[in-house]
């Protein structure tokens, strides 16, 4: 967005999630959105970029933290509902 | 005691524009404090919804009275998870810090929805909870105060976003 890159927590994937998110970007607003598409088309970014982030998080102090965290949080859209939306 | 913020507001623009700006947000000058984000996980589940999670490292200045113990900056990892209905327009997602939640845990849930092409509402609820003995109300008073008056940095900076797509008009069908 604008000049300034989105940046990734490990610099070394910076480059490849930029070409990810671009592609997505593009998935949700002309596909997506528009109910032409329910599988994402990114898959070979997205593999290249998420194989990067995961080897960079491996052995990051970070990991064992949210790795539980992803378990504890399901979060499911009823529970996020419940807990914001308007009462009907 | 937990602490809980509540507002509402509107954005002058469709669900397309709010939601893909809402997925963009960050980098933008409102926003010096998010240092990255990255997407752990996308799919689209067994109800058409889009599922996603996130992960950002953010930094922020920390009271006073908490520099004895922790310093004067916080870096945290904040986990978000974000579901997009495509049919009813609206886009759910809740975030926590996932680390110095002994210091204060945030929560926050957002909740748009498209009012009609010109209109998007945004509800938020955020609930701060600490568990430091002896602190605990004042970083949860802190935490609410400081997050209150940051809430209008965050508008300028999805607005900013929004417009910044407009200008560029890269993934937009014209009308």
């Amino acid at each position: 967005m604008g000049n300034i890159m989105s940046t990734s927590f490990a610099p070394e994937c910076t480059e490849k999630k930029t070409k990810y998110d671009d592609c997505f970007n593009k998935w949700y607003t002309e596909k997506f959105l528009q109910g032409k598409s329910m599988e994402n088309e990114c898959v070979q970014l997205w593999d290249d970029y998420i194989t990067c982030v995961n080897s960079a998080l491996a052995s990051h102090q970070i990991k064992p933290i949210l790795d539980k965290a992803r378990q504890d949080q399901p979060f499911t859209s009823e529970e996020i509902d419940s807990a914001i939306a308007p009462k009907k | 005691m937990v602490q809980i913020y509540k507002n509402e507001h509107i954005y002058p623009h469709d669900f397309k524009t709010v939601s893909l700006a809402y997925l963009n947000r960050y980098p933008n000058p409102y926003a010096k404090h998010v240092l990255s984000i990255d997407t752990l996980d996308t799919h689209v589940d067994n109800n058409g919804n889009l599922v996603i999670t996130k992960l950002m490292v953010k930094t922020g200045p920390l009271p006073m009275f908490i520099k004895p113990f922790l310093g004067s900056n916080l870096n945290s990892w904040i986990l978000e998870k974000t579901i997009i209905n495509p049919q009813t327009k609206r886009l759910m997602t809740y975030s926590a810090n996932i680390d110095h939640r002994k210091f204060i845990k945030v929560e926050e849930f957002l909740y748009y929805s498209e009012i009609d092409e010109y209109s998007t509402q945004l509800k938020s609820k955020v609930k701060f909870s600490s568990n430091l003995i002896g602190f605990k109300q004042r970083i949860e008073d802190w935490s609410k105060h400081r997050f209150a008056s940051n809430i209008e940095k965050s508008r300028h900076g999805l607005t900013f976003v929004m417009n910044e797509l407009k200008k560029q008009k890269v993934y937009w069908y014209e009308k």
